[in-house]
């Protein structure tokens, strides 16, 4: 998988941040890494149930995991989130097409609208 | 500023038009307006209907010639934001030509992957012609605060250049 989309790694990516402590997490995590403990913090939430956020991140790519001792630090791996813009970008020769097209659609309109405008 | 076209998972478009901010708003919200340029080239939009106000639905008819005969496709969405001749959210998802939104396995793509994008549009008055900023962003489906999610990434976005490098 090179530079074309990986369909399943961008599924994977998308379900990862339809959660909203997901993205908190990514959130904190942008500021550095961090350990569970630190990463539970905010959260009212068990450990078991913030580790488990964490594990699907970690499965989407998204966070990396230390080997240190029984801290493993969390770190932000930014890859997929490059990916979905990359998925984002797919729209832009169709949008473009179509301003082209408002462009010249709001020069026929012109002569009409000198002097005529709508509020 | 500079950074408004590299915002993380969006796809984002400045333009500046020679025509007055209220007129490049009807562009959006006036049927008849929208159908002209929408497009794609050689399609028609036999139908739109805009109910333009922040809950309000659009729906989206757009008919291209094939060998085959004709081809319609539509699309649904819900208008998030509508402040006249400033801004404008609205959310697009494929569907049939009621309104109910196409499910990922209709459109032969695998569960999850995301059907809904929304499309925000930013409008500014510069000396009688109009800068728009349009952005054109994926939501994750059974995302309930889906723009919370856009937000996130635009949060990210100055880290992950640091992180992803050139």
């Amino acid at each position: 998988m090179t530079t074309a989309i990986d369909e399943e790694r961008l599924d994977e990516t998308f379900a990862a941040l339809a959660n909203s402590t997901r993205r908190a997490i990514l959130d904190r995590l942008a500021n550095g890494a961090a350990t569970v403990n630190e990463l539970a913090e905010p959260f009212e939430m068990t450990l078991p149930a913030i580790s488990k956020h964490i594990k699907v991140l970690e499965r989407a790519g998204l966070v990396l995991r230390g080997q240190q001792a029984q801290y493993r630090p969390c770190a932000l791996d930014a890859a997929p989130l490059q990916e979905v813009s990359t998925w984002a970008e797919q729209y832009r020769p169709v949008w473009e097409a179509r301003f082209d097209r408002m462009d010249s659609y709001l020069e026929q309109l012109r002569p009409q609208t000198k002097g005529k405008r709508t509020r | 500023m500079t950074e408004s076209s590299n915002v993380q998972g969006a796809m984002v478009i400045e333009r500046t038009f020679d025509a007055p901010v209220d007129l490049v708003w009807q562009m959006w919200t006036d049927p008849d307006h929208f159908a002209a340029w929408y497009g794609p080239e050689g399609a028609t939009i036999p139908v739109a209907k805009m109910d333009v106000r922040v809950g309000g639905t659009r729906l989206v008819g757009m008919e291209v010639q094939t060998p085959g005969g004709p081809m319609q496709m539509w699309f649904t969405g819900e208008y998030r934001e509508v402040v006249e001749n400033r801004r404008l959210v609205y959310t697009e998802s494929m569907s049939d030509e009621n309104g109910n939104v196409s499910s990922p396995s209709d459109m032969g793509m695998p569960e999850g992957h995301p059907m809904t994008t929304e499309v925000r549009v930013d409008l500014e008055d510069v000396g009688g012609r109009t800068k728009m900023v349009l952005t054109h962003a994926g939501i994750p489906v059974d995302s309930p605060g889906a723009a919370g999610w856009k937000m996130a990434l635009d949060k990210l976005a100055g880290h992950i250049d640091a992180l992803a490098g050139s």
